[in-house]
């Protein structure tokens, strides 16, 4: 199987479709429907899919600006939180009181 | 409401994953049946977060257009599943069971290859379905929404706080193995002398709170050498668990309380206690070891051995305790904590840590939290951000940072986008 082995991300999994995934596969593993194996592997094969599907089907670019509250760097892992910060994308702009950002090191997928 | 392309993505992703999945769950001989239904579930909390429109314009037979659900006209007029789901602040509401197992058609229920467990409640809606409740299906949920099996009454096999199985982790070793027989003692071999071999990597310095544990293997059991019997090692018991092995070694009494976290076996004392300071087996881990303690006789009670082995050479095998002199060489070794620690103060403080002062490690998990807790935020989202980063910097408190291929939750919204440049300023305020 291609990709077999590769490491995956699994911040998606804390998005929308993450979590319904998620709880998904948990109801269905709590009910026996699933075994436990396989529902890894699917949420794996998600974190493959998602990751691929951002990179090739959004093309759309953001900015943001805010004020840092708190930033963290371990394992590889940014989390930030900012406050009163303002997205910026090519139609609208949109301000949240805080947001917090996590974001893996790039780099370790492609290797 | 997910914007179209937002919408079309996390389809497509869904649509990629279960083809994808697909030739595991063969392989698995689980069958298509529960994959569809995985499908189906999926794209049903979908629809109920409002992460994906009601068009799925695919070519299955989606559960959301088909027949008239009951209330749906409260919802936007895509979202006609078969119960009303009123999406509510709470952006991960739970549904209903109704919309997390479709109701049965009318037909004989599909039947899962899964031994043992009645199934037969999930089924895939193959067409337009009768989405309204039904008391069969109530029955079967509500019975079922345990996890247990309706039919037998049998608890399920997993557990029901989420995805437990996929964050377990073995128990790490317990920090709490006994040390405290560490010594030989032919008459009353309890049992076969465990490894010696770590016990001069012992530092003298303080003791974490993890140096100890797995020295032993987990389990072990390291002889009684003296002559006393030793009944309880160590714990991060309280003063309470002190007292009670304190009482159970003075009365000789074989049984180890509950409290302990040593379970250790029973060794019969032989040797009462002579040396007139009662032992506090919260010290144990405590790492006082007491500097005094050798007078003449006392050169066999179980603590002053007890209390080397157990902070310094567990399971030693060959101290010869009849020699105060001796044993006094074990204490040398440890100058940084051979401060006595007045019994009480640990056996009544900090149950957390056994020989340190509190480690305070909570003291910042929710700073950063509370100080936001009560802004004027939106109530019923924490706004996220989670992406891939391919640069972070900092010029004095500015921060730069690129990132990409990200999801962001804002306002309720999701969005996705392929680059973002973030510029974050850092205030010392």
């Amino acid at each position: 199987r291609r990709q077999a082995d590769m490491a995956t991300f699994e911040l998606y999994r804390r998005s929308t479709i993450g979590m319904c995934l998620t709880e998904t596969l948990d109801e269905m593993v709590s009910s026996g429907t699933l075994s436990p194996e396989l529902a890894i592997q699917v949420l794996v094969q998600f974190d493959k899919s998602m990751t691929e599907a951002l990179e090739n089907q959004v093309k759309s670019k953001v900015t943001v600006k805010g004020h840092l509250h708190t930033y963290r760097f371990c394992d590889n892992v940014w989390t930030f939180i900012l406050t009163d910060a303002q997205f910026k994308n090519e139609e609208t702009t949109e301000q949240v009181g805080k947001v917090k950002i996590v974001a893996c090191d790039s780099k370790l997928l492609s290797q | 409401m997910a914007s179209g392309n937002v919408s079309t993505v996390y389809i497509s992703v869904i649509d990629d994953v279960v083809a994808k999945v697909r030739e595991d769950f063969i392989t698995y001989g689980v069958g298509d049946a529960v994959l569809n239904e995985l499908q189906a579930l999926w794209e049903m909390k979908m629809l109920h977060c409002g992460a994906i429109s009601g068009n799925i314009d695919r070519n299955r037979a989606p559960p959301a257009s088909a027949g008239g659900a009951p209330g749906a006209g409260a919802t936007p007029p895509v979202h006609d599943l078969n119960v009303p789901y009123e999406a509510t602040s709470e952006e991960y509401a739970t549904p209903t069971a109704d919309m997390l197992f479709p109701p049965t058609p009318l037909q004989t229920p599909i039947q899962t290859p899964l031994p043992g467990i009645d199934t037969g409640m999930y089924n895939i809606p193959t067409g337009p379905s009768d989405y309204a409740p039904s008391p069969i299906s109530d029955m079967r949920n509500g019975m079922g929404m345990n996890g247990s099996d309706p039919k037998t009454g049998r608890p399920s096999p997993y557990m029901q706080p989420p995805s437990p199985w996929m964050n377990q982790r073995p128990l790490g070793v317990d920090v709490n193995v006994a040390y405290e027989e560490s010594r030989e003692d032919p008459d009353r071999m309890m049992q076969p002398q465990p490894l010696t071999k770590d016990f001069l990597m012992m530092s003298s310095g303080k003791r974490k709170r993890d140096e100890y544990p797995g020295q032993l293997p987990s389990g072990s059991f390291v002889p009684q050498q003296d002559g006393c019997a030793d009944q309880v090692a160590e714990f991060v018991g309280s003063k309470d668990n002190a007292q009670q092995v304190w009482n159970s070694i003075m009365n000789k009494q074989e049984s180890v309380t509950k409290t302990l976290s040593i379970e250790e076996s029973t060794i019969p004392p032989v040797l009462p206690q002579r040396d007139g300071i009662q032992d506090d087996y919260n010290d144990v881990y405590n790492s006082i070891p007491r500097p005094v303690y050798l007078a003449p006789s006392d050169s066999l009670t179980k603590h002053d051995s007890f209390m080397f082995q157990q902070f310094f050479f567990p399971g030693v095998p060959t101290e010869d305790y009849n020699t105060p002199g001796e044993s006094s060489e074990y204490r040398t070794p440890t100058p940084a904590v051979a401060t006595p620690k007045p019994r009480n103060d640990t056996a009544g403080g900090d149950d957390d840590d056994d020989d340190e002062p509190p480690l305070n490690e909570d003291d910042d998990d929710d700073d950063e939290i509370d100080d936001l807790q009560d802004g004027d935020e939106e109530p019923n989202t924490q706004h996220l951000v989670l992406a891939q980063f391919d640069k972070v910097t900092r010029t004095k408190n500015r921060w730069k940072c690129t990132l990409k291929d990200g999801i962001m939750h804002l306002n309720g919204r999701d969005v996705l986008f392929n680059k973002v440049g973030i510029i974050m300023f850092w205030s010392n305020l």
